[in-house]
């Protein structure tokens, strides 16, 4: 007989550390915790509509793929996120599923080390690392050693990680993923905070306010500002690869 | 040598022995199993190339080929995006290619004037103009303005108005801008962002100059400092 398959607690965001310790005491400790912002081949639900925030998309598309095996939904409703986030919990819960609002307030800021952020190595694997961080706060055991930043790159993981591979190894993270690395993923101050000097590109998925953001630093500091929806095209490789070649 | 500038829509070719300069449909040199280039840019030409440079860098270093300034904006309006870049003692200090917001506009001005005959030599710029997010939206809007009784013509020179002013944003208000691309070519347009900044009009070969290697700038490496 096959076994059914394992069920899930699916979050997104950055909820609070207790609550996602008190949705694993409830639901089951074995139970493996999923990010439902990113992609897990679901697909497209069709329920929202085009001009919505990938990311966004995304976690509507895996909780309609998961459906039954969603025991429960650790939703980041607070500043961190954005008003889709706190938006969708509302219409997760009209679905059926059951939806666990989580919100970060500055008291409950951490100050942790930023270690993948400034340190060398692909991009790619050192934002999982910092994402990864969400659910297991623990340091790492194999911590890398910072270096000095000859690019820059700011904003939320994307929804394609390819655009990530573009980058050198020596791109330091800024924005929302340095936030989330500190443990303080609603910081304006801190996800502002760039060195200046180091070109940066100011990543934002299509459709999302942290677009106004983006422009506002790219003009202050020099840097170029992307926004990418689904994929990644030739275009907009060509555009971050410019960028980092000629500045 | 044969070398290209494969835009969206229009493929620019120099032979630069002859230096004879072809101009056809993108959608004609894709079906062209004959032509393959030493160097190209532009989406099309990737994989019918020796050696690809990217669109931006191919456009920067044919920048500084014709322009002897050492201060410089330089904007290329292609079919489907804008690209622009900023010179400060002939080093860049801003660049930026407009992907998503401002798409198409380029290739939507073309089919409009095709399909109401507009002659852009003739054409009087407008005061007026449409707001022109992208081209599906501006073309929605001068369909919307021919319907309600406003002249063809007019309506086309309301959106050409709109893209002026979209360009001249993105470019960050300059007080001079050179233009590269096919709308060198379109009066109208010309004489509509003249009413903003002073033009110089490059011409629709300076990617191709680009190519030539006349000028290289430096190209950090992006695969060192591994840890
Ligand atoms: S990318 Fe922006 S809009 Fe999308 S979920 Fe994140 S904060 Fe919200």
């Amino acid at each position: 007989m096959v076994p059914a398959p394992e069920n899930i607690i699916g979050y997104y965001g950055f909820p609070r550390r207790e609550d996602i310790r008190l949705a694993r005491e409830r639901y089951g400790c074995h139970l493996p915790l999923v990010d439902l912002d990113v992609y897990q081949g679901a697909p497209d639900s069709g329920l929202l509509g085009t001009t919505t925030c990938r990311i966004i998309s995304n976690i509507v598309d895996n909780a309609v793929f998961y459906s039954r095996r969603l025991s429960a939904v650790i939703a980041d409703v607070g500043e961190g996120k954005c008003d889709r986030g706190r938006h969708i919990a509302y219409l997760l819960r009209g679905m059926g599923f059951q939806v666990i609002e989580s919100r970060i307030t500055e008291a409950e800021f951490e100050n942790r080390p930023l270690v993948w952020s400034r340190s060398a190595g692909t991009l790619r694997e050192r934002v999982n690392r910092i994402m990864d961080s969400v659910i297991d706060a623990a340091p790492p055991g194999d911590t890398p050693l910072p270096c000095a930043p000859t690019h820059g790159f700011w904003g939320v993981p994307p929804h394609d990680f390819r655009i990530l591979d573009l980058f050198p190894p020596t791109t330091h993270i800024y924005g929302w993923t340095r936030c989330v690395e500190a443990g303080r993923p609603s910081d304006l101050e801190l996800e502002c905070s760039i060195d200046e000097g180091v070109p940066t590109v100011f990543f934002t998925q299509s459709f999302c306010a942290k677009q106004d953001l983006a422009h506002y630093l790219a003009e202050k500091f020099g840097g170029m500002e992307v926004d990418c929806h689904r994929d990644v095209n030739d275009s907009i490789g060509g555009k971050v690869e410019a960028f980092l070649k000629l500045s | 040598m044969l070398i290209a500038d494969c835009g969206s829509t229009w493929t620019k070719i120099l032979d630069t022995d002859t230096e004879r300069l072809e101009i056809i449909q993108t959608r004609e040199m894709v079906k062209r199993d004959d032509l393959f280039f030493e160097i190209a840019t532009g989406h099309s030409g990737k994989n019918r190339c020796r050696l690809y440079r990217n669109e931006l860098i191919a456009l920067a270093e044919g920048s500084l080929s014709l322009v002897e300034e050492e201060d410089f904006s330089v904007v290329d309006v292609g079919g489907r995006d804008l690209k622009f870049i900023r010179f400060a003692g002939r080093k860049i200090q801003k660049l930026d290619w407009n992907l998503a917001c401002g798409s198409s506009t380029g290739a939507t001005i073309e089919l409009l004037g095709n399909y109401y005959q507009a002659d852009f030599d003739a054409l009087a710029p407008s005061r007026k103009w449409i707001n022109v997010t992208c081209g599906v939206f501006g073309m929605e809007k001068v369909l919307e303005h021919v319907s309600t009784g406003t002249d063809a013509g007019e309506s086309l020179a309301m959106f050409i108005h709109g893209l002026v002013r979209n360009v001249f944003d993105f470019t960050g208000r300059p007080d001079r801008l050179f233009l590269s691309g096919g709308f060198c070519a379109n009066n109208c347009f010309l004489q509509t962002l003249a009413k903003y900044c002073s033009v110089v009009a490059l011409g629709r070969t300076v990617p191709l100059e680009g190519l030539r290697g006349k000028h290289h700038l430096e190209e950090a490496d992006l695969t060192g400092g591994a840890p």
